[in-house]
């Protein structure tokens, strides 16, 4: 391993890329597996897309139009996997790889092969996912959640499934060990801790994450797979397991999961609105604590995903309260944007247009989560749209918006060219119409008491369910209009080095686009900051 | 290599190496969890 640390950087000191497939397949440039991570994440996108337009089609109108009902379980099931460990993850460890090392002036990650093989794990383990769509019995189609015993009677796409599990979180671990030990061990000298920039901060935060609960989700899927093959009895009653056990393992790991996706966000978020408001982000280190006391709590709330399977009162109460205090961080952050905006000289390209509808709509879906955290409310909102209206508003406008915020906003510095402005604003306002468009009206069908995961249903939700689908196909039609600005990125005027009026931070020193290899020799942060002033 | 390089490299591999090893404690902490249980 030591080999590997920094001999790579050496031997490459003085060349560029390789030359053809080599340069993809072996490379341990942080640069080359950022950008690979981002265009696999991208297919992952429209592949989940995809899945959701099917689920979309067939709840248009009421009754079965072009699925069977079991293939509508695989759809919903394999979307939410594909979406949150082939799309969102990846893309912001795509982003992690490509800014980390730029922002912290290191040459490059500390595990250079090591981060290599992160990348190249997860194409095996979606395409061992994506084969089950064809295998005897269909794809899994328990949800994403993978509850015993209904995941048990998953047909052979059963250890597929587990071992695509497997391999997922092999990856993220991986990756977030590499992103620990760079940043604990490469920053540039005079870069203390809390002069890290947000983003890194966030990363950092989402690492430690990561070590703690991917092995859980490892652990839970493992006593699966023994109890389907090996006699064990984890998780069946017949034999004396607990299918609740279950529950807990995985929420366990399914509720920081979520401060997975969505922490990262926050540090992208937290790099724009101060570029385009020309002020320093305000509260920099409440932020990096508020992000910190997010990532604890989001350990110990775990049972509020399980209100219905009864639990004693004080444990309601604990998981109640504990839920609703992440508002208070949360709160910080949001007040901490907004401060940073006022009485700023603010303008509106796209990535501070993504931001911002960012920062109004996350918000939409951490109000909805608050009401969620009442558990007597929750009993009635459980598993209904309401919830699924809940948790699309943190991933879609939330999460999604902020990887689009960051795409715009670093891929001038990626490429060396601006990108197509009013291109990029007709893809952010289209998102943003039909984001809410599709999404908005499930809360109405969750509180009116439609249920989740059905193919059908009465037909006093047809009107909202139609509004949700013709969004649903505005939204992933909108999605092109990215596609066609990455497509002409590199056609646009020439990009500065610092890309931006006023962004701060070591990565916008370097020239556009980023060289091959960068702070060889590591930087002064503060010579940097005098450059900004 | 300077003495500087080989003492990131040392603290490189040892940062790695613990992080792995919380990672294996919690898959097989759970796993125990759930035999002890069973």
């Amino acid at each position: 391993m030591t080999t590997a640390v920094a001999d790579s950087h050496e031997a490459h000191e003085d060349h560029g890329p390789a030359k053809g497939l080599t340069r993809w397949l072996f490379t341990t440039n942080h640069k080359d597996i950022g950008t690979m991570y981002l265009i696999f994440s991208l297919v992952m996108f429209f592949v989940g897309g995809a899945m959701a337009l099917i689920i979309r089609s067939e709840l248009a109108t009421p009754g079965l139009q072009f699925v069977h009902p079991e293939f509508f379980n695989q759809m919903t099931t394999v979307h939410a996997l594909v979406m949150v460990f082939g799309a969102v993850m990846p893309a912001f460890v795509g982003l992690a790889n490509w800014m980390i090392p730029m922002m912290i002036g290191a040459p490059d990650m500390a595990l250079p092969r090591m981060n290599n093989w992160s990348f190249w794990i997860l194409p095996v383990a979606f395409g061992m996912l994506i084969s089950t769509l064809f295998m005897p019995g269909g794809a899994p189609a328990s949800g994403w959640t993978m509850y015993p015993p209904l995941v048990l009677q998953t047909g052979d796409a059963f250890p597929f499934l587990i071992f695509s599990v497997h391999l997922m979180g092999l990856s993220s671990i991986m990756g977030a060990i590499n992103i620990i030990v760079t940043i604990l061990n490469m920053r540039a000298p005079d870069m203390w801790l809390l002069k890290m920039p947000m983003f890194v901060w966030t990363w950092l935060i989402t690492a430690y994450l990561l070590i703690a609960v991917m092995p859980v989700l490892a652990g839970a899927v493992t006593m699966l797979l023994t109890d389907q093959f090996f006699g064990t009895s984890f998780f069946l009653a017949a034999g004396g397991g607990d299918p609740v056990m279950f529950q807990h393992i995985f929420w366990f790991f399914g509720h920081p999961e979520v401060y997975i996706m969505i922490l990262p966000a926050f540090g992208v978020v937290s790099e724009i609105i101060p570029t385009f408001s020309r002020k320093p982000l305000f509260g920099h280190d409440s932020m990096v604590y508020a992000a910190s006391c997010i990532a604890f709590l989001s350990f110990i709330v775990w049972a509020h995903h399980m209100f219905t399977v009864g639990m004693p009162l004080s444990g309601q109460l604990f998981f109640m309260f504990a839920t609703m205090l992440i508002a208070v961080p949360t709160g910080v952050k949001i007040f901490n944007w907004v401060a940073t905006m006022w009485r700023g000289a603010m303008t509106f390209e796209t990535p501070m247009l993504f931001s911002l509808a960012f920062v109004f709509l996350f918000t939409i879906g951490g109000f909805s989560g608050l009401m969620l955290a009442v558990a007597p409310a929750d009993i009635q909102y459980h598993d209904t749209y309401f919830v699924v209206a809940h948790f699309h508003y943190v991933l879609v406008p939330g999460s999604i918006f902020a990887l689009m915020a960051g795409a715009y906003y670093w891929l001038p510095k990626w490429t060396g060219h601006m990108y197509n402005e009013t291109a990029g604003k007709w893809h952010f306002w289209l998102s943003t119409i039909f984001v809410n468009l599709t999404f908005f009206p499930m809360h109405f069908l969750g509180l009116a008491g439609m249920p989740r995961r059905i193919p059908d249903y009465s037909t006093q939700f047809t009107d909202f369910n139609t509004m949700a689908s013709v969004g649903a196909i505005g939204f992933g039609v909108s999605q092109l209009i990215f596609v066609y600005v990455l497509l002409t990125a590199k056609k646009g005027a020439h990009a500065t080095d610092r890309v931006w009026e006023a962004p701060r931070g070591l990565e916008w020193t370097v020239p556009s686009p980023a060289p091959y290899h960068t702070f060889d020799t590591p930087p002064k942060l503060r010579v940097a900051q005098e450059s900004f002033e | 290599m300077t003495r500087d390089d080989s003492e990131q490299r040392k603290n490189i591999r040892r940062t790695a190496l613990l992080m792995a090893a919380i990672a294996v404690a919690f898959y097989l902490g759970f796993i125990l969890m759930g035999v002890l249980r069973a």
